[in-house]
């Protein structure tokens, strides 16, 4: 009978989330493009072949690989700093942590634009900056080997507020006598960050880390709108290309397959994570 | 200052110098310049005339206008209509997720644990999953069941979407509450529907609040779903009309209309954080400690 209840929400959840994937699995094996007349057409292992022999999907999920790790890792360390000040007590506290929660809260492709605009050559303010220290143009937005970097700007000014809440919450999870005991035993501040403080957050930094590394490697409002997934293809994604090849090049049957490939290629990036954890007993607090 | 604050936290420890508290206030003072600079820089920009956001020598009066805001309410459509569709999209959104998170939540709650455990570990996976690369497949769906253009239909999939969270949340709060009460309820004859109403409902009010509010902000927010299901123009939310400005003119996007929609699109969500800021906290950390 309660199950019941429960029946149309999690019908719901299947038909979204799963039928999806059984989709794509019986899409990846046709070729559904202009070419077949939007049709699908049985055609082996093709999409598979063309997916492995893909340099630019290679280099897309290197990218993406790249920028969810180092936006998710300055995301930890920024955030953690943030906790431990806002964790303290100070008048005003409840004021800056709500409004420190405005970019988390504004959508994506908004403040996207607003970056584009703020790091724009030659008129935006950075640029305006730069030049009046006497630098040369910085090309923000048109350096390859910079532009990724600004997209990892743009992620971790937006989610860091996120993580920052977690972990506020597992400080405020630490009994204050814990502190009071370490001090007593002459331990400096400094030592009970260190002692105290990290091996109980841990579980939290974990949680974060799993749940943004997630949704860092599905990163496509950001790129699509900030850079389109340039200049020369440097920030695009796998999410983007997935798009590109379903709704610019009509070729579903491979935009199903890239979709798919990124899927596994996550989870697999997530189990390697989790046995490197373990592997440095890092993960053996949680067993309880 | 109290005594509390002096002992909280490891970094107040024993008494707080003057030094160490000027040097909080600079955190502080960065933290917010970080947090709120990038969006003041919006602000001011709206209020620029075209002419000074391209050319910084102009004279301090003549650099400010209302323009850009008559602009963007004299489009067609009119901004208005995105905030509009937005409210409407991201309100029918929640009614229809809490509505069926809420019996479902308590289903879940009432199951054996060896059932639960399994049906948790799938919802959780569910809520890490980055949803984006669903996008093909939704779309499909839509243009199946004809469901494209449909502010209504939208709601849909953005409550599945949303739905894996709010399950984690409401069952949570279900399962934190005492079973002596639905005990005591069903004693006094009241029926599995009078008992949720009367009886539950009430209780778990914070954690519907709070889910009701991240659901909000989940489709207020939404965009490669909006992108690929709506396409007429006078049917866009908020981000995908953000987006469709920014992909007009890749080289002369009207900054000035365009700061001012960031400004008028931000109030609403301003508003949102700041009055239920305790709702969107509790929410998030509940999701993350009990999910």
């Amino acid at each position: 009978m309660t199950m019941l209840l429960a029946a149309p929400a999690l019908l719901l959840i299947a038909v979204v989330f799963g039928w999806p994937m059984l989709r794509y699995a019986w899409l990846s094996f046709h070729a559904d493009s202009v070419l077949t007349g939007l049709e699908p057409v049985a055609n082996g292992g093709a999409n598979w072949l063309r997916l492995a022999a893909d340099q630019r999907f290679w280099l897309d999920a290197g990218q993406t690989a790249r920028f969810a790790l180092i936006s998710v890792s300055l995301e930890l360390l920024l955030a953690l700093a943030i906790a431990l000040l806002l964790h303290q007590r100070w008048r005003g506290r409840g004021a800056v942590r709500a409004l420190t929660l405005l970019p988390w809260a504004l959508p994506t492709t908004m403040m996207a634009l607003g970056w584009r605009w703020i790091f724009n050559t030659p008129y935006g303010p950075i640029e305006v900056l730069a030049r009046s220290l006497g630098l040369n143009s910085l090309d923000l937005l048109s350096t390859p080997s910079i532009t990724w970097l600004v997209t990892v700007f743009a992620d971790v000014w937006k989610t860091t507020p996120f993580i920052t809440l977690i972990l506020l919450a597992g400080l405020q999870s630490i009994p204050d006598d814990l502190y009071s005991a370490f001090r007593l035993e002459g331990g400096t501040p400094l030592q009970a960050l260190r002692r105290v403080t990290l091996p109980l957050l841990l579980p939290y930094i974990l949680l974060s880390l799993l749940f943004r590394l997630a949704q860092a490697f599905g990163v496509f409002d950001l790129v699509q709108v900030l850079t389109g997934g340039g200049p020369a293809g440097s920030t695009e994604s796998i999410a983007l290309y997935a798009y590109l090849n379903g709704m610019r090049f009509l070729d579903f049957g491979y935009s199903a397959t890239v979709m798919l490939a990124g899927f596994l290629l996550l989870t697999a990036l997530i189990l390697a994570g989790t046995l490197l954890l373990k592997s440095v007993g890092l993960l053996r607090p949680l067993d309880r | 200052m109290t005594h509390e604050s002096l002992t909280h936290g490891p970094m107040t420890r024993g008494s707080m110098t003057p030094g160490l508290m000027t040097q909080r206030s600079l955190w502080i003072a960065l933290l917010l310049v970080w947090s709120l600079g990038p969006m003041f820089w919006q602000l001011v920009s709206s209020f620029t005339t075209a002419d000074a956001l391209v050319n910084d020598q102009l004279s301090f009066w003549s650099r400010w206008t209302l323009n850009n805001y008559r602009d963007l309410l004299s489009t067609d459509p009119p901004f208005w209509r995105y905030l509009f569709n937005s409210s409407l999209v991201a309100s029918l959104t929640t009614l229809l997720t809490l509505m069926l998170a809420i019996p479902a939540a308590y289903g879940m709650a009432k199951l054996p644990d060896r059932w639960k455990g399994s049906l948790r570990a799938a919802v959780v996976g569910a809520a890490l999953f980055p949803y984006v690369l669903l996008f093909l497949a939704l779309l499909e769906l839509a243009r199946t069941f004809a469901l494209g253009n449909n502010l209504i239909a939208i709601a849909i999939p953005y409550s599945a979407l949303s739905m894996p969270l709010a399950l984690l949340l409401l069952t949570a709060a279900f399962e934190a509450l005492p079973n002596d009460l639905e005990d005591a309820a069903k004693l006094e004859g009241l029926s599995l529907w009078q008992r949720l109403r009367w009886v539950l409902l009430p209780l778990i009010a914070p954690a519907s609040a709070s889910t009701a509010i991240l659901v909000f902000l989940f489709a207020w927010n939404e965009y490669p779903v909006a992108l690929t299901w709506l396409s007429r123009s006078d049917l866009l939310t908020l981000p995908v009309a953000m987006a469709r400005i920014a992909g007009s003119s890749t080289y002369s996007v009207p900054y000035g209309t365009y700061a001012a929609a960031t400004v008028l699109g931000a109030i609403p969500l301003l508003v949102l954080v700041l009055v239920f800021q305790r709702q969107i906290v509790s929410g998030l950390t509940n999701g993350a400690i009990k999910g």
